[in-house]
């Protein structure tokens, strides 16, 4: 907080540290916001406010798959009931599970992890939904398990690590992991190393592209 | 007179640094901001656009690769205009146990760096370290040299033939060790000096092993047969020692340790 913001209304710095907590949103860009919104009508601001309290108060995540349902109490979720639980896809968060489901792609059901190992960090395995997992696994419902952590190091490491302790303790389900490679769109003249490397290692048969 | 694209390219190339991506923070929407261990010692760059699958810079810009950056300065944030990947580890990368052991060696790099101080020793033997390690029969043994070799260049160096206390030359027989006095005491400075609660017991064998990385080169080391238990019990020393000059526990420690 700059000094300048001590002259301020109780109330508008309130506001500045609230938006300060957001990510992305540094000391300036969470000024500009709260004077936005001291400009706003009443009625557009209200409803701001109740959707951030519905958020906080109406949701939560499902004790099965870990993502987010608004019965907070329940065991599973709808999208638990709804979706095939043979086929379990795993996310680190709840966008890229919404961003899976927007494609239409994936038929079966997800769990989020709520993160990826990062021991720069400070996060390990205990830190994640992998507790959450095993019980799901141990219902013996689970026929694959689709690893969809991100090409990122992180994503790499915390799919290593689930890949070991599901073999070791499952060996009857199949583990899967999204390909690697080149991007639509993108050009050979600018792919790194690693990426050069996971297309060439899962390169495809020309009859099996048409 | 070059071609407007010629001399636009050697006005970026002065602006161009070789070094090891240590950590990336997504910020915005697309954009990545990480840290990048130099000649030049810690440094830090912004990368627009490098989380979007089309940018020149995504892939490039992930912890554990070894870059070239063509950058512009700025008061803040250098912005990167252009990334070249020069080793990538892939090895390192394939398997979980070194991923969590080259972290630790780059937070370690990092938190005895510091900003626009020359680090290039420091990332001499971080590279050659991460190119070795795969190939290691006890990748412990590459961590502990580097530790070691690490702490001596920092001025941090464990003295091992003498006492801290007398500089008396250090019999052969078990030892105290201090982090705090950085070396070992002698039985009488034992006795003497109240440092009981902050020694720890170092067996005769284990002062061998560290007398030998210090005078042995990689290659020798290597080919030796070195017992592994011995090994982790001198990384604990030298973590210890970490702890005592950093202040704090690196983060990475209780993963690394296997």
């Amino acid at each position: 907080m700059t000094s300048g913001n001590n002259s301020l209304p109780t109330e508008v710095q309130k506001l500045i540290i609230a938006f300060s907590t957001l990510p992305g949103i540094g000391p300036k860009t969470a000024q500009r916001l709260s004077y936005f919104v001291l400009s706003q009508n009443k009625e557009e601001t209200l409803k701001l406010s109740e959707a951030l309290i519905e958020v906080k108060e109406n949701l939560g995540f499902c004790k099965t798959c870990c993502f987010i349902t608004s019965d907070k109490n329940s065991e599973n979720c709808p999208y638990c009931y709804e979706k095939d639980s043979a086929q379990i896809c795993i996310v680190e968060n709840v966008i890229d599970a919404i961003t899976i489901e927007m494609s239409g792609i994936h038929k079966g059901s997800f769990h989020v992890l709520h993160g990826a190992i990062s021991p720069m960090n400070g996060i390990g395995p205990e830190k994640l939904k992998i507790e959450e997992l095993m019980k799901r696994l141990n219902r013996g419902e689970t026929k694959e398990i689709i690893l969809a952590t991100n090409p990122t190091l992180e994503g790499e490491a915390t799919g290593m690590y689930l890949n070991r302790i599901i073999s070791e303790n499952y060996n009857n389900i199949k583990l899967t992991r999204l390909a690697r490679g080149l991007a639509s769109g993108t050009d050979l003249e600018y792919s790194d190393f690693n990426t050069l490397s996971n297309a060439f290692q899962n390169r495809t048969s020309i009859d099996e592209i048409s | 007179m070059p071609f407007k694209t010629e001399h636009l390219l050697m006005k970026s190339a002065s602006n161009h640094i070789k070094g090891i991506i240590t950590r990336c923070t997504n910020y915005k929407e697309a954009d990545r901001i990480f840290t990048l261990i130099s000649d030049n010692g810690i440094m830090k760059f912004i990368a627009r656009g490098a989380k979007k699958p089309s940018s020149k810079l995504s892939g490039h810009i992930e912890p554990l690769n070894y870059v070239t950056l063509y950058y512009r300065p700025s008061k803040s944030l250098n912005s990167v205009s252009q990334v070249e990947s020069i080793n990538s580890f892939l090895e390192i990368k394939k398997e979980y146990n070194l991923i969590l052991r080259a972290q630790y060696m780059m937070e370690l790099s990092e938190s005895l760096s510091s900003e626009n101080e020359d680090s290039s020793y420091i990332l001499s033997l971080l590279i050659s370290t991460l190119s070795n390690i795969h190939n290691s029969k006890i990748p412990d043994l590459d961590i502990l040299i580097f530790e070691f070799e690490l702490l001596k260049y920092q001025g941090f160096g464990i003295r091992l033939f003498d006492c801290t206390n007398c500089n008396k030359k250090l019999e052969r027989s078990d030892h105290y060790f201090s982090s705090k006095a950085g070396g070992f005491y002698c039985e009488d400075c034992f006795e003497f000096k109240e440092i009981h609660h902050e020694s720890i017991k170092v067996t005769i064998e284990q002062q061998l092993l560290l007398r030998t990385i210090s005078r042995k080169k990689y290659k020798d080391l290597i080919n030796l047969n070195l017992v592994e238990k011995e090994i982790n019990n001198c990384r604990k020393l030298i973590q210890k020692s970490v702890q005592d000059i950093i202040g704090v526990q690196l983060k990475t420690v209780k993963f690394s340790d296997l």
